[in-house]
C-alpha cells in the first residue's frame, strides 16, 4: 500500500518534471541562493524573494521575454527588443517631459512599442525576410535613432544632458508614476510586493490565458509546429507571424514605462544592452523550445526569476566581482539545457541496454528453472 | 550478353512481401522498360540493384560478377548509376563541379584543377551534343538541363547501366526528343538503360524490351515490338478484383460546385459541375495535374484563369474563400500537410474550426470535448483521449482526425487528396465506407487518387487527366482498371496513332 502511494507521488513528480521542469530549475537556484546567504552569516527572508521579484532582470527583461516567448513559439526570433526598449523609453520620457500627462505618457510608450514591433512583423512575415536579419537590422536602427535623438533634442525636453533621457521631477504626476511603476509596493500580511512585480505577474497571467484558452493562442502554437499544415487548415500564417512581433512591441512599451519610472532615466549608449539575449535565456530556462511549437507561457515567469536569481547569488558572494556574472549565467543556461537534452538520450541508452540484457537474463532464468 | 542478371529476388517489409522471387535481366546495349502500377515493387527492385536496401533472397550478377551483399559504393564502382526522379544536383556549384562532384581532380593539398575539369566537361558535352556552359551555376539551369546533367554525371563516372526513374516527367516534348536522341546514341555505344515510365507512348518510342511487375511478381517480359500498349496495360492491372460491395447508386441533389474553365500552370481549361451527394474521383499519373487541380479548388495554389463557384457564389482565390464556400481539403502527405506534431488530438481537430470562427476568441473546453466525442464516435476514431499527442495515433486514425477537422467546420464539399496513403488495408476499407456514408448524408466528395480499385469502389464519376488535360470523364459503370490506366498513360491515343 505504501509502495503504491509512493509510486503515485513519484509518477506525479516525474510528469511535473517532464512538463514543467523550469519549476525545478528555479527551486534549485533558489536553494543555492538561500545557502549562500546563510553561509554569509545572514538569514534568508521574504525580502530576498521580493527583491528577486522586483529586480530589473525580472520585471523589465521578464515582461519583454513574454513577447519573445510568443515569437519563439512561432519559430521566429526578435533581436531588437533591447534597442526598442531604449527608443521607447526615450519616447516615453520625452512625452512625459513635454506634457506632464500620465495617460499620454502611457499611450506614447505602448504606441511607440507597437509601431516598432509592427515594423519587425511586416518585414518578417509579409516581406519574407528572415526574422533574424530583420531584427538584427532594426536592433542597430532603433538604438542608433535613440542615440541620435538624445543628442539633438534640447535638454529641457530630454530632461538631462546630451547622453541621457531623464524624467523631470517635481510634478504630482511624476511622483505618481515613480510610485506606481517604480518604488511603490503593496503590503499584504507583512509581505510587501512591489507594484511592478504585480504588473509583471498580471502580464504573465494574461498571456498564459491567451496561449491556453484562445483560438489565437492555439494558432500561434500551430504555426510554430507546422506552418504548412496550419495554412492548409485556414490559419492566416503571415498575420499570426506578424502579430507576435506586434505583441512583443506592446510588451516592450510596458517595459519601457517600468524602465522610465523605476530607474527614472535611460542612457541610449549603455542601457538595455544584451537584453534580447537575456530575454532569450529566460525563455529557454522557461522550457520553451527554440525550434518552436512547444512550451508553456508560465515558464517565462520561472525562467525570468531563475535568471535574475543567479544575479543575486553572484552579488551575494563577496569574492566574486560583478564582471563575472555573465559567465555564471551562461554556464547555468548551458547546464540546464544540457540536462534537458542529454537527459532523455542517457535514459534511452540506459533502457535500451536493459531491454537488450533482459532476454539474456530470461534465458539464464530458464536454464536454472 | 546480359549485363545484369537478377534471379529470384525477394524482399519483405514488416512481414509484407513486396518482391516475391523476381527474375529481371538487362542485355548490354538495350533500353529496358520496367513497368508496373504504384506499389508493384519497381522501386524496391531498383533500390536493391543500386545497393540502397539489402535483399532477403535471390542473386544479383552484374557485368559477370556476383554481388552477395551489394552496397551503394560497390554498385557505383561496378558501373550502376541511379538517376533519381527527384534531382540530386547541387544548385550552388557549377556544372563542371557537379560532374566531378566527389571525384574532383586535385593538386597536392587538395587544390582543384579547375581548368582541366572544365575542359573535360566540355569534351563530354560535345560528344553527347549537349549544349550547356560548364562554368554556369546549376541553380540557373532549367529542370530539363539538370536532368541531362545528371545523366552526364553518370556517364562521366563510367556507368555501364543507368537507371532512369521517370526521367521525362519534368520535360517538354522537344526536350524529351533531345533526351531520347542522346539515349539512342549511348545505346549504340553499348551502354544499357533501365527506363521507368508511366507514359505508354514513350515506352513504345524508346524501349527495346520491357518487364511488367504486379504485386511483387514478374508478370511478363519480352520485346516491345511484340507487345501493344493495350497488352502491357492489361498485364499491369491484371484481373479485376474490385468488389462492388460498398458502392450504392444514390439520388444526387442540386449542383453545389462549378468549375469554369480552370487553368493553372499544371492544368488547362477544366470545367466540371458537381452535385450534392456526389463522389467524383480525379486521377492521373505524376505530372498529370490531378493533384494540382485539387489544391487549386481549395485555393492553395493560384489559378491563372477561370472561376470556382460553390453554392452559386465565387469561392476561388484563397484558402479562406474556399473555406467560406464550405470547401475543406484533406491534403496528401499527412505528415507534412496535416499533422501539427506538438499539439494534442483535440487541438489538431479544432484548428480549422478555430480559424473560421476567430471572431469569438474564447475557447469553451467542455463544449469542444463534447463535440470531439461526437466525431470520435461518428468516425470510429481510436485514441486514448482528446489530450494525447496526435503522433500517438496510427496513420488511419490520424487521417480520420483530419477528416473530422473538416466535418467540424460543417464543410459540405470535401476534397480528399490521396486519403488512403500510408494507411493499412483495414483502415482503407473503413475510409471507403466513410466516404460513401458522407455522400449519402449529402456531402459532395472529390477524391484524388492513383489507386483505381479505390475509384471503382466509391466514385460516381471519374475524371482522368493526362499532362494537364482532362482526357476522359467516366461514369461509375464505365470505370474499370484497364480503361482508366489506358487513359492515364495516354495509351488510348498511342494505340489510335498506330
Amino acid at each position: 500500500m505504501e509502495a503504491k502511494t509512493g509510486n503515485k507521488v513519484w509518477r506525479a513528480v516525474s510528469s511535473l518534471w517532464r512538463e514543467h521542469s523550469y519549476i525545478f530549475v528555479f527551486i534549485v537556484i533558489l536553494i543555492v541562493y538561500a545557502v549562500t546567504i546563510q553561509l554569509n552569516g545572514k538569514s534568508f527572508t521574504s525580502g530576498h524573494i521580493s527583491s528577486i521579484l522586483s529586480s530589473q532582470n525580472t520585471v523589465i527583461v521578464g515582461t519583454m521575454a513574454i513577447g519573445m516567448a510568443l515569437v519563439i513559439i512561432t519559430g521566429q526570433i526578435d533581436l531588437s527588443i533591447g534597442s526598442a526598449l531604449v527608443l521607447c523609453s526615450g519616447v516615453t520620457i520625452v512625452v512625459f517631459n513635454m506634457t506632464d500627462n500620465i495617460l499620454l505618457t502611457v499611450l506614447a510608450a505602448l504606441g511607440s512599442g507597437l509601431l516598432l514591433g509592427a515594423v519587425n512583423g511586416v518585414l518578417a512575415a509579409y516581406a519574407k525576410i528572415p526574422p533574424f536579419i530583420v531584427t538584427l537590422g532594426t536592433m542597430l536602427i532603433y538604438r542608433s535613432l535613440a542615440l541620435w535623438a538624445v543628442r539633438e533634442i534640447p535638454a529641457e525636453i530630454s530632461g538631462s544632458s546630451s547622453s541621457q533621457f531623464a524624467m523631470k521631477s517635481g510634478s504630482a504626476s511624476y511622483e505618481f508614476l515613480r510610485m506606481a511603476f517604480g518604488t511603490g509596493s503593496l503590503r499584504i500580511a507583512g509581505f510587501s510586493i512591489p507594484y511592478v512585480s504585480i504588473l509583471f505577474l498580471l502580464c504573465v497571467a494574461l498571456f498564459v490565458v491567451i496561449a491556453g484558452n484562445t483560438k489565437y493562442g492555439k494558432a500561434v502554437y500551430a504555426v510554430g509546429s507546422n506552418d504548412r499544415a496550419a495554412r492548409l487548415a485556414g490559419v492566416n500564417v503571415d498575420r499570426i507571424k506578424a502579430s507576435v512581433f506586434m505583441v512583443t512591441g506592446l510588451l516592450v512599451g510596458v517595459a519601457s514605462i517600468i524602465q522610465a519610472c523605476k530607474v527614472g532615466n535611460i542612457t541610449p549608449a549603455s542601457s538595455g544592452r544584451s537584453y534580447e539575449m537575456y530575454a532569450i535565456a529566460a525563455v529557454v530556462l522557461g522550457g520553451i523550445a527554440m525550434a518552436g511549437g512547444r512550451g508553456n507561457m508560465a515558464g517565462v515567469l520561472f525562467g525570468a526569476l531563475s535568471y535574475s536569481a543567479i544575479d543575486f547569488i553572484i552579488v551575494s558572494i563577496p569574492a566574486l566581482s560583478a564582471d563575472i556574472q555573465d559567465t555564471f549565467q551562461g554556464l547555468v543556461l548551458i547546464l540546464v539545457i544540457l540536462v534537458q537534452t542529454a537527459g532523455p538520450v542517457v535514459k534511452e541508452r540506459f533502457t535500451s541496454r536493459r531491454r537488450r540484457s533482459r532476454p539474456a537474463a530470461a534465458a539464464a532464468a530458464g536454464t536454472t528453472g | 550478353m546480359s549485363i545484369l542478371e537478377m534471379t529470384g529476388v525477394s524482399k519483405s517489409f514488416d512481414g509484407n512481401r513486396v518482391l516475391k522471387g523476381v527474375d529481371f535481366s538487362v542485355e548490354q546495349g538495350e533500353i529496358h522498360a520496367l513497368l508496373g502500377e504504384n506499389g508493384a515493387g519497381k522501386s524496391t527492385l531498383l533500390n536493391i540493384l543500386a545497393g540502397v536496401i539489402p535483399r532477403d533472397g535471390g542473386d544479383v550478377h552484374f557485368d559477370g560478377t556476383h554481388y552477395p551483399h551489394a552496397t551503394i559504393a560497390q554498385m557505383e564502382k561496378a558501373g550502376v548509376a541511379f538517376v533519381h526522379q527527384e534531382l540530386n544536383v547541387v544548385n550552388d556549384l557549377t556544372v563542371s563541379e557537379n560532374i566531378f562532384f566527389n571525384h574532383e581532380l586535385t593538386y597536392p593539398l587538395g587544390l582543384l584543377r579547375r581548368t582541366e575539369m572544365v575542359a573535360e566537361t566540355r569534351k563530354l558535352f560535345e560528344r553527347l551534343g549537349v549544349d550547356m556552359d560548364p562554368t554556369r551555376k546549376v541553380g540557373e539551369l532549367k529542370t530539363s538541363q539538370k536532368q541531362l546533367l545528371e545523366i552526364c554525371r553518370a556517364l562521366h563516372a563510367e556507368a555501364k547501366l543507368m537507371i532512369l526513374d521517370e526521367p521525362t516527367t519534368a520535360l517538354g516534348n522537344d526536350e524529351i526528343e533531345h533526351l531520347f536522341s542522346i539515349l539512342r546514341q549511348l545505346k549504340s555505344e553499348g551502354r544499357s538503360f533501365i527506363f521507368v515510365s508511366h507514359k505508354m507512348p514513350e515506352v513504345f518510342q524508346i524501349a527495346d524490351t520491357y518487364t511488367v511487375l504486379r504485386n511483387g511478381e514478374l508478370i511478363s517480359s519480352g520485346a516491345v515490338a511484340d507487345a501493344t500498349p493495350f497488352s502491357i496495360t492489361c498485364d499491369m492491372v491484371g484481373e479485376q478484383y474490385a468488389d462492388e460491395d460498398v458502392y450504392r447508386a444514390r439520388e444526387l441533389g442540386p449542383v453545389v460546385l462549378e468549375l469554369d474553365r480552370l487553368t493553372s500552370e499544371s492544368f488547362r481549361d477544366v470545367s466540371l459541375t458537381l452535385r450534392r451527394g456526389e463522389v467524383v474521383a480525379l486521377t492521373g499519373l505524376a505530372g498529370s495535374g490531378a493533384s494540382e487541380l485539387m489544391q487549386a479548388l481549395f485555393g492553395a495554389i493560384p489559378l491563372l484563369d477561370g472561376e470556382i463557384r460553390a453554392h452559386g457564389k465565387p469561392a476561388s482565390g484563397s484558402i479562406r474563400a474556399a473555406m467560406r464556400g464550405g470547401i475543406g481539403m484533406l491534403p496528401t502527405n499527412r505528415k507534412e500537410n496535416s499533422v501539427i506534431p506538438d499539439v494534442s488530438v483535440l487541438e489538431n481537430l479544432y484548428l480549422a474550426e478555430h480559424s473560421l470562427s476567430a471572431r469569438r476568441q474564447w475557447i469553451h473546453n467542455a463544449r469542444e470535448i463534447a463535440q470531439y466525442e461526437n466525431l470520435r464516435d461518428a468516425l470510429n476514431i481510436r485514441t486514448q483521449g482528446p489530450g494525447v499527442a496526435i503522433n500517438s495515433l496510427s496513420g488511419g486514425n490520424q487521417q480520420k482526425v483530419f477528416l473530422a477537422r473538416w466535418l467540424n467546420t460543417d464543410a459540405d464539399i470535401l476534397l480528399l487528396d490521396n486519403p488512403t496513403q500510408g494507411v493499412d488495408v483495414g483502415a482503407k476499407e473503413e475510409i471507403y465506407g466513410l466516404i460513401l456514408e458522407l455522400a449519402t448524408a449529402g456531402k459532395t466528395v472529390v477524391i484524388n487518387t492513383l489507386e483505381i480499385p479505390e475509384i471503382q469502389k466509391v466514385s460516381d464519376r471519374c475524371v482522368v487527366l493526362y499532362a494537364g488535360d482532362v482526357v476522359a470523364v467516366l461514369d461509375h459503370d464505365q470505370i474499370n482498371e484497364r480503361d482508366v490506366m489506358l487513359y492515364s498513360t495516354n495509351a488510348m491515343n498511342a494505340a489510335k496513332g498506330d
